[in-house]
């Protein structure tokens, strides 16, 4: 397996209407054998830059490797194209031939792509495919007689078949059902951890991308935001924008009133780090760190509120908690709380703390 | 890895052979075509400032200007032109806009059958009507002028159809099906609820179809008009019938005379002077129609399930609506056919009567030059199945370029394919003449041949081709092939493999379309022809202009009867038209 590395990538569209900057100077690597996944919201990029890797888009300026081998740079200006590049990839639109049948369709590349197979090697190597996604059987049906599932598993199939350098994946999933979806995403990450594959997986699902990550690349506007494992993203985002993208967050905005201890909409909140009296802190909490209670047990970073609104969503509720200077949201697993006053605790060591230089999206209440 | 390792399938070397851009070899095979076009044109515009005087080497000027636009003939035929194509556009209209409102606005029974005789009529040849006509309205002896003229008192109503008016109310009614195919598809796109939306509100039908229907339709309508004029003004078929015997002439047959000429020197320099002022005019048609195209696209609802509206409910009024198509078909296409077969049996042009049961027969077959015949009949099968799988192999190369690379200037070579479309047959005809007789003809003898038709027929059609395929390509996912290009399948098989069988019914409709049209083409041949390289339709004509006007009548009878299984094979494999990208 190989690995993949993309060096200050820029890429411009340009239309009637004006330029569009799809990619603003990304910097990323894929080990090999890592599964990968590029999270970012509709329209930051994601699919340019998958596109890019591929060779389908030539980017405008610097440089994508495989391995040791330079696939794309502009200084000296190499472009090797796609069907030279060796990936394996799977659409979003599945891109399964509509005219031949589930064997044709994961065969047509080993018959006639660059890494030309012996027609008695294609059966074997074909046969395996689909018996690793599992449509043993279903090799001389139509492809337009498929299922959407079956559809994603032939496309699967084809991109595994071709022994790719690495695995393209531009959402997946996202034309099937949810529970279909939630199926098939734990076999393909089964299946990519079994055959060691590199993977470059694109969604813009944040629960998809952590279900399914080595290592989540976050990128927004063009640009690479922060990467890490799903759970550094979601404890320890280096902004605001990420922690936000990640799942929802209770914003709070206030001042180091003395070393340890800011002053918030809450009242006076004790925090880790706060060093510098007198600055301005973002602090964010996660609904599910809010610990509620009846009664107040006098623990540090304790405040009142009241209950005004209460969602019931099956394993979990969410309460919209009102306090004189702010709404809380708190998700809260076990018995309910009904509606009225209730306590609350911060736990100091959850807090998420910004520095005033992020200027981060501040929830307006 | 998956199964076996295979060799070091992942690291084997690429061929060391030498590799050609497959997308570049594409362009260039579209871009061939286009220049060849785009050079017929130049040489038509450079030939109109030739000064030729004989026995000195030619010089340039405007002399040709000169002549042409101090001549009153010009005048008279631009006038003839004028009121020749006003006319037809009027009536291919209003034939066509009532009908394709019928088809697809309302619950006419039957109305599939009126949908297939109006597809198929847009090929019926136009030189088939025009001798049609001649025998029912010639101004001596056509037979409903001799009807009218033995009532008496009623003389004064026999018609001349000889006049630019009577040509162009024929020529009207050949471009009717054609007509109604472009603005039937307008009425299909346009999005049905607001048609509902005024019914809701309490509009009748006929508040509704003037206040919402028509003005919707309006702007489709009129890109119809102007697509008609553009084949108006320079229509050969029906002035060619009707107006050379006469002696009325107009654009497309003063080219013709000029570069055709009885006697004398053909005139190169008339033609081409007469051809630029044509030019401009044609290209500010079309220009004039892609801006009404795109602005009626405002109005289309491009939903991807096929939405039934609910019809207009003619009730007890559907038999009018029968009688006026009926009215249609009769002068469209059942009398000229019915008046050509009587004709075909008769042993010289007579009225209808009696007497001349007796005489039938079917001398006038027996009587037809059959070599001749035969060996134009070949040479039609030849062009007609060469024509139509080289435009498409070109059609493809071009509109894979323009739809799907990236390669700079792909919206001039867009462009550059729409140019046949716009600029007249004739003209390029006049073009690929001159070339083949003293440009190219020492070096590549093709004048006389059935090359030059097949090199100006491709020329002439590759504009339809790249417009259904285009659109063909637009409907086909791009990720299909993407996917194929990722995983390692060089272009051209991607190709193939997978593009060519995904718009394979397109493409069939395409090549049967275009060679249908290879079938009926008089207007290029009647510039080209030599006794070399007849093809069908010319020699149905010659045998009209000699005289033989009912043996020309039996070729036209066998030449209709070849066509109805061509059509048949049409309407089996290929029936998927879209009325907009008709081309003549
Ligand atoms: N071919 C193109 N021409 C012009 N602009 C484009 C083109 N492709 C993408 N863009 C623009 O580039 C930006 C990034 O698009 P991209 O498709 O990469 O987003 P994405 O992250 O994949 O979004 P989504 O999650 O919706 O698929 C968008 O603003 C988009 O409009
Ligand atoms: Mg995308």
């Amino acid at each position: 397996m190989t690995g993949l590395s993309v060096r200050g990538l820029t890429k411009v569209f340009r239309t009637k209407s004006g330029s569009v900057h799809a990619l603003r100077g990304i910097d990323m690597r894929v080990e090999p054998g890592e599964f990968c996944v590029l999270l970012g919201s509709s329209g930051s990029g994601k699919t340019t830059l998958l596109r890019c890797v591929a060779g389908l888009e030539k980017p405008d300026s610097g440089e994508i490797r495989l391995g040791d081998r330079i696939v794309f740079s502009d200084n000296p200006k190499t472009f090797v194209s796609a069907e030279d590049r060796g990936f394996g990839m799977v659409f979003q639109s599945y891109a399964i031939w509509p005219h031949m049948t589930v064997f044709e369709n994961v065969a047509l590349p080993l018959l006639h792509g660059k890494r030309k197979l012996l027609r008695q090697e294609v059966r074997g190597r074909v046969a395996h495919a689909l018996r690793l996604v599992q449509l043993e059987g279903l090799q001389d049906r139509p492809a337009p007689q498929l299922s959407g599932g079956q559809q994603q598993r032939v496309a699967l199939a084809r991109a595994l078949a071709v022994n790719a350098q690495a695995l393209l994946m531009d959402e997946p999933l996202s034309n099937l059902d949810a529970r279909l979806r939630e199926s098939v995403r734990y076999e393909i990450r089964e299946l990519a951890k079994k055959l060691n594959s590199t993977v470059l997986y694109v969604t813009h699902d944040q629960v998809e991308a952590m279900a399914l990550a080595d290592r989540i690349l976050l990128i927004g506007e063009g640009r690479l935001l922060q990467s890490g494992r799903p759970h550094e993203l979601y404890e320890k985002p280096i902004d605001p924008a990420v922690a936000e993208f990640l799942g929802t967050m209770n914003w709070l905005s206030g001042k180091i009133r003395e070393r340890g201890f800011v002053q918030t909409e809450l009242g006076l909140l004790r925090v880790h780090g706060a060093e510098k009296v007198g600055s301005e802190l973002l602090l964010g909490i996660r609904p599910e760190d809010i610990r509620l209670k009846p009664v107040p047990s006098g623990e540090i970073n304790e405040f009142r509120g009241e209950i005004v609104d209460n969602t019931y969503l099956g394993d979990h509720r969410l309460c919209k908690l009102k306090t004189p200077g702010k709404t809380m949201v708190a998700k809260l697993v076990g018995t309910d709380m009904g509606y009225g006053t209730v306590h609350f605790q911060v736990p100091e060591e959850r807090i998420v703390v910004f520095h005033p230089n992020h200027k981060g999206k501040e929830e307006s209440k | 890895m998956i199964g076996p390792a295979v060799g070091n399938d992942t690291t084997r070397p690429f061929t060391g052979r030498l590799k050609i851009d497959a997308r570049l070899l594409l362009a260039s095979v579209g871009w061939l075509p286009v220049v060849l076009v785009a050079g017929l044109v130049v040489v038509v515009v450079w030939l109109s400032f030739q000064v030729i005087t004989p026995g000195q080497s030619a010089n340039f000027g405007w002399r040709a200007y000169r002549e042409l636009y101090g001549d009153p003939f010009v005048y008279q035929t631009l006038l003839n032109t004028g009121w020749f194509a006003l006319l037809s556009v009027a009536v291919a209209l209003f034939f066509g806009v009532v009908a394709a409102w019928l088809v697809e606005r309302t619950d006419l029974p039957y109305k599939n059958v009126l949908f297939t005789l109006m597809t198929t009529g847009v090929l019926v040849q136009g030189f088939i009507t025009a001798m049609g006509w001649v025998f029912l309205l010639h101004p001596r002896i056509g037979l409903m002028n001799k009807a009218i003229a033995s009532i008496h008192g009623m003389e004064w109503a026999t018609v001349d159809i000889a006049t630019p008016m009577g040509m162009g109310v024929i020529q009207g009614l050949a471009l009717a099906p054609l007509a109604f195919m472009m603005v039937a598809a307008t009425f299909r796109s346009l999005d049905p609820a607001l048609e509902e939306a005024a019914a809701v509100h309490g509009m009748g039908l006929i508040s509704t179809l003037l206040r919402v229907t028509l003005p919707l339709a309006f702007p489709g309508i009129l890109a119809a008009g102007i697509y008609i004029s553009t084949i108006g003004i320079a229509a050969f078929d029906v002035p060619a019938i009707i107006g050379l015997p006469n002696r009325v002439f107009m654009f497309s047959t003063f080219l013709y005379f000029r570069v055709q000429p009885e006697f004398g020197a053909p005139r190169y320099d008339l033609a081409g002077a007469f051809s630029t002022l044509m030019i401009f005019l044609s290209l500010l048609l079309s220009w004039l129609y892609i801006q009404v195209v795109r602005y009626s696209h405002r109005y289309a609802v491009v939903t991807g399930r096929a939405y039934q509206p609910k019809p207009v409910e003619l009730g007890r009024t559907a038999w009018l609506a029968w009688v006026f198509l009926g009215f249609y078909l009769l002068l469209g296409q059942i009398l000229p056919t019915l008046v050509l077969l009587w004709n075909s049996l008769l042993p010289y042009f007579q009225p209808i009567s009696w007497s001349s049961l007796d005489i039938i027969s079917f001398s006038n077959y027996h009587n037809l030059p059959w070599s001749h015949l035969l060996e134009s009949a070949r040479n039609t099968g030849i062009l007609m199945v060469s024509v139509a799988s080289l435009t498409l192999a070109f059609s493809v190369a071009i509109s894979w370029t323009v739809t799907r690379s990236d390669l700079a200037g792909r919206f001039v070579l867009d462009a550059g394919a729409f140019l046949p479309h716009a600029i007249p047959h004739v003209i390029l005809a006049v073009g690929a003449n001159y070339v083949a007789l003293f440009l190219v003809g020492k070096a590549l003898p093709i004048y006389g041949t059935i090359y030059i038709l097949l090199a100006l027929y491709v020329l002439a059609w590759m504009s339809f081709g790249t417009r259904v395929l285009n659109s063909a390509i637009l409907q086909v996912h791009k990720e299909l092939e993407e996917v194929g290009k990722v995983s390692g399948i060089p272009l051209l098989t991607c190709l193939r493999k997978i593009l060519v069988p995904l718009i394979a019914p397109a493409m069939v409709n395409a090549w049967l379309w275009m060679a249908l049209l290879s079938y009926r083409e008089l207007t290029m041949a009647s510039l080209l022809v030599t006794p070399h390289n007849l093809t069908f339709p010319v020699f149905i004509w010659s045998l009209w202009m000699e005289g033989s006007i009912t043996r020309a009548a039996a070729a036209s009878v066998l030449g209709l009867a070849c066509m109805i299984p061509l059509v048949a094979l049409y309407w089996v494999f290929g029936r998927r038209a879209s009325g907009s990208d008709t081309a003549i």
